[in-house]
Protein backbone atom coordinates (compact mmCIF):
# COMPACT_ATOMS: atom_id res chain seq x y z
CA UNK A 1 0.00 0.00 0.00
CA UNK A 2 1.17 3.53 -0.78
CA UNK A 3 -0.14 6.90 0.37
CA UNK A 4 0.57 10.28 -1.17
CA UNK A 5 -1.01 13.66 -0.75
CA UNK A 6 -1.15 17.12 -2.24
CA UNK A 7 -2.79 20.45 -1.50
CA UNK A 8 -5.25 22.06 -3.87
CA UNK A 9 -7.24 25.17 -2.96
CA UNK A 10 -6.61 24.54 0.76
CA UNK A 11 -7.97 21.04 0.36
CA UNK A 12 -5.76 18.08 1.27
CA UNK A 13 -6.11 15.33 -1.31
CA UNK A 14 -4.86 12.01 0.01
CA UNK A 15 -4.43 9.21 -2.50
CA UNK A 16 -4.28 5.62 -1.28
CA UNK A 17 -3.07 2.86 -3.58
CA UNK A 18 -3.36 -0.85 -2.81
CA UNK A 19 -5.23 -2.69 -0.07
CA UNK A 20 -6.71 -1.21 3.09
CA UNK A 21 -7.18 -4.04 5.55
CA UNK A 22 -6.51 -4.69 9.24
CA UNK A 23 -2.79 -4.88 8.50
CA UNK A 24 -2.49 -1.52 6.72
CA UNK A 25 -5.32 0.51 8.30
CA UNK A 26 -3.18 1.75 11.18
CA UNK A 27 -0.68 3.24 8.77
CA UNK A 28 -3.43 5.10 6.90
CA UNK A 29 -4.92 6.43 10.15
CA UNK A 30 -1.51 7.62 11.31
CA UNK A 31 -0.88 9.31 7.96
CA UNK A 32 -4.22 11.10 8.05
CA UNK A 33 -3.81 12.15 11.69
CA UNK A 34 -0.63 13.91 10.68
CA UNK A 35 -2.34 15.86 7.92
CA UNK A 36 -5.67 16.98 9.34
CA UNK A 37 -5.02 20.39 10.92
CA UNK A 38 -6.89 23.62 11.46
CA UNK A 39 -5.23 24.91 8.27
CA UNK A 40 -6.10 21.84 6.22
CA UNK A 41 -9.34 20.46 7.54
CA UNK A 42 -10.92 19.81 4.15
CA UNK A 43 -9.91 16.32 3.16
CA UNK A 44 -10.54 14.34 0.00
CA UNK A 45 -9.70 10.66 0.17
CA UNK A 46 -8.90 9.50 -3.34
CA UNK A 47 -9.85 5.80 -3.39
CA UNK A 48 -9.48 5.29 -7.14
CA UNK A 49 -6.41 3.09 -6.67
CA UNK A 50 -7.76 1.07 -3.74
CA UNK A 51 -8.22 -2.47 -4.99
CA UNK A 52 -9.56 -3.89 -1.76
CA UNK A 53 -10.96 -2.38 1.42
CA UNK A 54 -12.33 -4.16 4.50
CA UNK A 55 -14.17 -2.88 7.56
CA UNK A 56 -10.78 -1.73 8.84
CA UNK A 57 -10.89 0.83 6.03
CA UNK A 58 -14.34 1.94 7.16
CA UNK A 59 -12.92 2.62 10.62
CA UNK A 60 -10.12 4.68 9.07
CA UNK A 61 -12.64 6.79 7.17
CA UNK A 62 -14.82 7.33 10.24
CA UNK A 63 -11.86 8.37 12.37
CA UNK A 64 -10.68 10.89 9.78
CA UNK A 65 -14.21 12.16 9.17
CA UNK A 66 -14.69 12.86 12.89
CA UNK A 67 -11.30 14.58 13.12
CA UNK A 68 -11.97 16.90 10.19
CA UNK A 69 -15.49 17.79 11.30
CA UNK A 70 -14.27 18.48 14.81
CA UNK A 71 -12.12 21.22 13.29
CA UNK A 72 -15.05 22.56 11.27
CA UNK A 73 -13.96 20.86 8.07
CA UNK A 74 -15.20 17.80 6.24
CA UNK A 75 -14.05 14.68 4.44
CA UNK A 76 -15.19 13.53 1.02
CA UNK A 77 -14.49 10.27 -0.75
CA UNK A 78 -13.63 10.24 -4.43
CA UNK A 79 -13.19 7.67 -7.16
CA UNK A 80 -14.12 4.55 -5.23
CA UNK A 81 -14.28 1.47 -7.41
CA UNK A 82 -17.76 -0.10 -7.73
CA UNK A 83 -17.20 -2.86 -5.16
CA UNK A 84 -15.85 -0.42 -2.59
CA UNK A 85 -18.66 2.03 -3.35
CA UNK A 86 -21.24 -0.69 -2.71
CA UNK A 87 -19.61 -1.57 0.59
CA UNK A 88 -19.75 2.08 1.64
CA UNK A 89 -23.41 2.20 0.70
CA UNK A 90 -24.49 -0.99 2.44
CA UNK A 91 -22.62 0.09 5.60
CA UNK A 92 -24.50 3.37 5.72
CA UNK A 93 -21.47 5.55 4.99
CA UNK A 94 -23.03 7.24 1.98
CA UNK A 95 -25.65 8.70 4.33
CA UNK A 96 -23.10 10.39 6.58
CA UNK A 97 -20.57 11.67 4.05
CA UNK A 98 -20.38 12.67 0.41
CA UNK A 99 -18.87 10.55 -2.31
CA UNK A 100 -17.83 11.73 -5.76
CA UNK A 101 -16.87 9.88 -8.92
CA UNK A 102 -13.67 11.92 -9.28
CA UNK A 103 -11.32 14.01 -7.17
CA UNK A 104 -12.03 16.96 -9.44
CA UNK A 105 -15.74 16.84 -8.62
CA UNK A 106 -14.97 16.75 -4.89
CA UNK A 107 -12.63 19.73 -5.21
CA UNK A 108 -15.35 21.69 -6.99
CA UNK A 109 -17.75 20.91 -4.14
CA UNK A 110 -15.32 22.16 -1.51
CA UNK A 111 -14.59 25.26 -3.60
CA UNK A 112 -18.27 26.08 -3.91
CA UNK A 113 -18.59 25.97 -0.12
CA UNK A 114 -15.58 28.24 0.33
CA UNK A 115 -17.36 30.82 -1.79
CA UNK A 116 -20.72 30.30 -0.11
CA UNK A 117 -22.14 28.95 -3.31
CA UNK A 118 -25.58 27.45 -3.67
CA UNK A 119 -24.22 23.90 -3.73
CA UNK A 120 -23.14 23.92 -0.09
CA UNK A 121 -23.48 20.52 1.53
CA UNK A 122 -26.29 19.66 3.88
CA UNK A 123 -25.04 17.30 6.50
CA UNK A 124 -27.42 14.70 7.84
CA UNK B 1 -18.12 -30.59 -10.91
CA UNK B 2 -17.22 -30.27 -7.24
CA UNK B 3 -13.87 -28.91 -6.26
CA UNK B 4 -12.18 -28.46 -2.89
CA UNK B 5 -8.89 -26.84 -1.93
CA UNK B 6 -7.48 -25.99 1.48
CA UNK B 7 -4.82 -23.67 2.84
CA UNK B 8 -3.40 -23.34 6.35
CA UNK B 9 -1.75 -20.15 7.52
CA UNK B 10 -0.64 -18.60 10.81
CA UNK B 11 -3.29 -16.42 12.39
CA UNK B 12 -1.41 -13.20 11.65
CA UNK B 13 -2.54 -10.06 9.86
CA UNK B 14 0.39 -10.46 7.47
CA UNK B 15 -1.37 -13.54 6.06
CA UNK B 16 -4.64 -11.78 5.13
CA UNK B 17 -3.59 -10.98 1.59
CA UNK B 18 -2.45 -14.56 0.98
CA UNK B 19 -5.80 -15.88 2.21
CA UNK B 20 -7.73 -13.44 0.01
CA UNK B 21 -5.57 -14.32 -2.98
CA UNK B 22 -6.20 -18.01 -2.37
CA UNK B 23 -9.95 -17.51 -2.69
CA UNK B 24 -9.46 -15.31 -5.73
CA UNK B 25 -7.38 -18.00 -7.45
CA UNK B 26 -9.84 -20.77 -6.61
CA UNK B 27 -12.97 -18.88 -7.63
CA UNK B 28 -12.18 -16.43 -10.43
CA UNK B 29 -12.63 -18.96 -13.23
CA UNK B 30 -15.92 -20.42 -11.99
CA UNK B 31 -18.58 -20.06 -14.70
CA UNK B 32 -20.94 -17.24 -13.78
CA UNK B 33 -18.47 -15.58 -11.44
CA UNK B 34 -18.42 -11.79 -11.68
CA UNK B 35 -16.23 -9.12 -10.09
CA UNK B 36 -18.72 -8.18 -7.38
CA UNK B 37 -19.25 -11.78 -6.27
CA UNK B 38 -15.50 -12.33 -6.20
CA UNK B 39 -15.09 -9.19 -4.11
CA UNK B 40 -17.79 -10.40 -1.71
CA UNK B 41 -15.93 -13.68 -1.25
CA UNK B 42 -12.60 -11.97 -0.61
CA UNK B 43 -14.25 -9.54 1.80
CA UNK B 44 -15.85 -12.39 3.73
CA UNK B 45 -12.51 -14.19 3.95
CA UNK B 46 -10.75 -11.05 5.13
CA UNK B 47 -13.33 -10.21 7.78
CA UNK B 48 -13.64 -13.76 9.08
CA UNK B 49 -9.87 -14.20 9.34
CA UNK B 50 -9.39 -10.77 10.92
CA UNK B 51 -11.93 -11.71 13.60
CA UNK B 52 -10.10 -14.96 14.27
CA UNK B 53 -6.71 -13.22 14.45
CA UNK B 54 -7.80 -10.31 16.65
CA UNK B 55 -10.55 -11.86 18.78
CA UNK B 56 -10.29 -15.63 18.40
CA UNK B 57 -6.68 -15.87 19.49
CA UNK B 58 -6.80 -12.86 21.82
CA UNK B 59 -4.60 -13.49 24.85
CA UNK B 60 -3.34 -16.76 23.40
CA UNK B 61 -0.30 -17.77 21.43
CA UNK B 62 -1.21 -17.21 17.77
CA UNK B 63 -2.47 -20.42 16.25
CA UNK B 64 -3.51 -21.29 12.74
CA UNK B 65 -6.39 -20.69 10.37
CA UNK B 66 -7.47 -23.47 8.05
CA UNK B 67 -9.42 -22.15 5.10
CA UNK B 68 -11.11 -24.49 2.69
CA UNK B 69 -12.85 -23.43 -0.50
CA UNK B 70 -15.42 -25.79 -1.95
CA UNK B 71 -17.17 -25.08 -5.19
CA UNK B 72 -19.99 -26.76 -6.99
CA UNK B 73 -21.99 -25.50 -9.97
CA UNK B 74 -24.22 -23.35 -7.74
CA UNK B 75 -22.26 -22.46 -4.60
CA UNK B 76 -18.98 -21.43 -3.11
CA UNK B 77 -18.54 -22.66 0.45
CA UNK B 78 -15.81 -21.13 2.61
CA UNK B 79 -14.95 -23.01 5.80
CA UNK B 80 -12.69 -21.49 8.46
CA UNK B 81 -11.32 -23.62 11.27
CA UNK B 82 -9.43 -22.15 14.21
CA UNK B 83 -8.51 -23.23 17.73
CA UNK B 84 -8.99 -19.98 19.62
CA UNK B 85 -11.83 -18.66 21.73
CA UNK B 86 -15.30 -19.61 20.44
CA UNK B 87 -17.37 -16.81 18.97
CA UNK B 88 -21.03 -17.06 18.07
CA UNK B 89 -21.61 -14.74 15.09
CA UNK B 90 -25.38 -14.64 15.40
CA UNK B 91 -25.03 -12.86 18.75
CA UNK B 92 -23.24 -9.86 17.27
CA UNK B 93 -25.00 -6.50 17.21
CA UNK B 94 -25.74 -4.69 13.96
CA UNK B 95 -23.58 -1.56 13.79
CA UNK B 96 -25.08 1.90 13.50
CA UNK B 97 -22.76 4.20 11.59
CA UNK B 98 -24.53 7.35 12.77
CA UNK B 99 -24.14 6.27 16.38
CA UNK B 100 -20.43 5.78 15.83
CA UNK B 101 -20.16 9.24 14.34
CA UNK B 102 -21.84 10.60 17.45
CA UNK B 103 -19.12 9.13 19.62
CA UNK B 104 -20.25 5.65 20.52
CA UNK B 105 -17.76 2.80 20.14
CA UNK B 106 -17.34 1.23 16.76
CA UNK B 107 -17.56 -2.49 16.35
CA UNK B 108 -19.28 -5.24 14.49
CA UNK B 109 -18.82 -3.91 10.97
CA UNK B 110 -16.77 -6.91 9.92
CA UNK B 111 -19.41 -9.41 10.89
CA UNK B 112 -22.12 -7.18 9.46
CA UNK B 113 -20.33 -7.24 6.10
CA UNK B 114 -20.02 -11.03 6.22
CA UNK B 115 -23.79 -11.32 6.62
CA UNK B 116 -24.30 -8.82 3.81
CA UNK B 117 -22.10 -10.53 1.26
CA UNK B 118 -22.76 -14.20 2.02
CA UNK B 119 -26.02 -16.11 1.75
CA UNK B 120 -25.63 -18.51 4.65
CA UNK B 121 -23.60 -18.20 7.85
CA UNK B 122 -23.15 -21.30 10.04
CA UNK B 123 -21.00 -21.73 13.12
CA UNK B 124 -20.06 -24.71 15.20
CA UNK B 125 -17.57 -25.25 17.98
CA UNK B 126 -16.45 -28.59 19.37
CA UNK B 127 -13.35 -30.44 20.52
CA UNK B 128 -11.95 -30.21 16.98
CA UNK B 129 -11.98 -26.42 17.02
CA UNK B 130 -14.24 -23.60 15.88
CA UNK B 131 -15.75 -23.92 12.44
CA UNK B 132 -17.30 -21.03 10.52
CA UNK B 133 -18.99 -22.03 7.28
CA UNK B 134 -20.04 -19.38 4.77
CA UNK B 135 -22.02 -20.16 1.64
CA UNK B 136 -22.41 -17.97 -1.41
CA UNK B 137 -24.79 -18.81 -4.23
CA UNK B 138 -23.01 -17.96 -7.44
CA UNK B 139 -25.72 -18.28 -10.07
CA UNK B 140 -28.13 -15.73 -8.66
CA UNK B 141 -26.51 -12.38 -9.40
CA UNK B 142 -29.10 -10.62 -7.24
CA UNK B 143 -27.48 -12.14 -4.18
CA UNK B 144 -24.58 -9.72 -4.23
CA UNK B 145 -25.17 -6.83 -1.85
Amino acid sequence: MQITDRLENQTRIVTIAGNVDALTAGEVTQYLNGRIHAETKQIILDLSQVDFMSSAGLRVILTALKASRKLGGDLYLAGAQPSVERMLKVSGFTSILKTFPTVEAAVVEFSSQDHGGPQSVERK
Amino acid sequence: MNHRRQITRAAELECLETLRDFVDTQCKDIPGMDEQTLYDLKLAVDEACTNIIIHGYSGMNPGSIILSVETDPKNVILTFTDFGHPFEPSEAAIPDVQAVLDGRPMGGFGLFLIYQCMDLVEYETNEDGNCLRLTKHIQNQAQTF
